[in-house]
């Protein structure tokens, strides 16, 4: 079985894809935060077991996956293919989820809060992921009885995520729309919106790759669907702006833009050595020149698949010994020249 | 950019001088700026500015020396949970604290979320400890019983299904739930 990452949403090219998470707490444990390490083991036992009946939920095939026995390395490349958040790595104690066959659907048991569920889809599929994830709520709620307050709503351990208990989020390219004078403030005046868009990789000011994760800020006072159709709206906004402005660079100087997508092919396809700034910023060219046709691959091949393994976890993985930051680059080279699809 | 005094670090804190009208730019990492003297600023940098530390602030109000003297002593009974640790941790230890400290809370959990009451999703099913109604015999409902009588019987059994772990017969009660709720809006 495929991945979620490996497919491409021809629609919307710019939109990576479309996340929604449910924090949930289970009325008999207190928070993970004030819970003994016993009876963490015994709630996460008894979690699975009450849901051993998972297998065909959301036509999917479920795992169980002990996440304290995992390995650091294991954990950090869960990370990078986003199907665990960073606060959940740094935690400590017993902790495990059910990951279903292609990595999109995951319930993790024990993290910031006792349940939390997660639908990724590739591409722009807000309102799917809303429903498939309400639909798992549905079934891990007829099992175990969920901590809510009539007033406050599902009640979780942040404030932050107290109510709905929800984050929409989706991944969008924004490789010419970042370039403005005005996209700093454009980030930052998002805010008033009640969405936030923050960049995914990169450090400090910087952002490699040029892609950018825009979600609700809040998680109470407007129904799931209204979060959901806010964020929707606000990725489908830049979704088109970005367009237009690489349409209107396209008209003017195509010949230059065919020239950098091209450049940034031959550097991946033929490097010896590429740091992660390095190869993100190539592979954003690559990923913006196939979503205009100004390159074509032999077979359909997702640029953001290639992303995400060359991110250090998973390039590390690929090894038996531990890699210094010089031998990763090399191993990085050769992965991108190993994946890269042919041309047409 | 690198800190122009260590030229180690990230330089992080921009800091703009005018003398006399003329404009001098220096950049700084957290660490230097701390030992640097900044006047009445000095204080901005005495450490990092940590999120957690900021969102506690926010959750501990305006004054949260006067508040926290005044309700320190308050204590969530389920998880032993203070008021000053889930100020100093903005995390909350059980279901309970949002009870105990509602009246401490409220005013923040609205300034972080721009509301304080929930719309949307509810669970459908839940337990409720405690329910005062009675509970008519389960197994022989009245006949003549409402369909909204039969459906609240029903998920008080599946309550107390869920509660033992019966899952069967909680299933049978959903669908049995779900199946007079469908019934009930074809007749009106």
């Amino acid at each position: 079985m495929s991945s979620w990452y490996e497919e491409i949403d021809p629609e919307r090219k710019n939109i990576i894809c479309s996340k929604v998470r449910l924090a949930r707490n289970w009325d008999e444990y207190v928070f993970p935060a004030r819970l003994s390490e016993e009876s963490a083991k015994e709630m996460i036992g008894r979690l699975c077991e009450g849901l051993k009946d998972i297998d065909g939920q959301l036509g999917r095939r479920y795992d169980i996956v002990d996440l304290s026995q995992l390995g650091e390395l294991k954990l950090r490349t869960l990370r990078e293919k986003r199907v665990l958040n960073s606060s959940i790595i740094k935690k400590k104690g017993p902790m495990a989820m059910i990951l279903s066959e292609g990595e999109d659907v995951s319930l993790v048991f024990n993290g910031m809060d006792h349940i939390r569920i997660q639908v990724l889809k590739a591409g722009f599929h807000m309102q799917e992921a809303w429903k498939e994830a309400s639909q798992l709520d549905d079934f891990v709620n007829a099992r175990f009885s969920y901590a809510y307050d009539e007033k406050y709503g599902y009640l979780t351990s942040y404030p932050t995520n107290v109510g709905t208990g929800m984050r929409a989020a989706v991944i969008v390219h924004l490789p010419s729309l970042s370039l403005g004078k005005k996209f700093p403030s454009l980030i930052s005046d998002m805010g008033r919106f009640g969405v936030s868009i923050r960049g995914v990789y990169g450090e400090g000011r910087e952002n490699y790759g040029a892609l950018y994760e825009v979600s609700n800020q809040k998680t109470m006072g407007q129904t799931e669907p209204e979060f959901v159709g806010l964020v929707e709206k606000v990725a489908g906004q830049l979704d088109e702006q970005e367009n237009q402005v690489r349409m209107m660079a396209l008209k003017s100087h195509r010949l230059v833009r065919e020239d950098e997508i091209y450049k940034s092919y031959g550097v991946l396809k033929y490097a010896r050595r590429l740091s992660h700034k390095e190869a993100m910023s190539y592979l954003s060219q690559l990923l913006a020149g196939a979503a205009d046709g100004l390159i074509r691959f032999a077979e359909p091949r997702s640029i953001f698949q290639l992303m995400l393994g060359i991110q250090t976890a998973s390039l590390q993985s690929l090894s038996e010994r531990p890699l210094d930051k010089g031998e990763l680059d090399v191993v990085r080279a050769e992965y991108l020249r190993k994946q890269l699809p042919e041309l047409v | 950019m690198l800190c122009e005094r260590c030229k180690i670090r990230e330089a992080n804190i921009q800091y703009t001088e005018v003398i006399n009208g003329s404009r001098t730019e220096h950049h700084f990492c957290a660490q230097c700026a701390r030992d640097l003297d900044f006047g009445q600023y000095s204080a901005l940098f005495d450490g990092e500015f940590p999120f957690a530390e900021f969102l506690s602030a926010l959750l501990g109000g305006e004054t949260p020396a006067k508040k926290q003297e005044k309700y320190q002593q308050i204590v969530c009974p389920t998880c032993g949970m203070t008021y000053e640790e889930f100020v100093k941790n903005s995390c909350f230890g059980c279901a309970d604290c949002y009870g105990v400290f509602d009246v401490l809370i409220h005013d923040n959990i609205k300034q972080i979320q721009g509301s304080d009451c929930h719309k949307g999703k509810k669970p459908l099913y839940q337990n409720t400890d405690g329910d005062p109604e009675v509970v008519p015999e389960a197994g022989e409902p009245a006949a003549q019983a409402s369909a909204e009588e039969q459906i609240r019987s029903l998920e008080r059994k599946l309550r107390d299904a869920l509660r033992k772990e019966e899952y069967e017969t909680a299933a049978w009660c959903r669908d049995r739930i779900r199946d007079l709720k469908e019934g009930k809006t074809s007749d009106v």
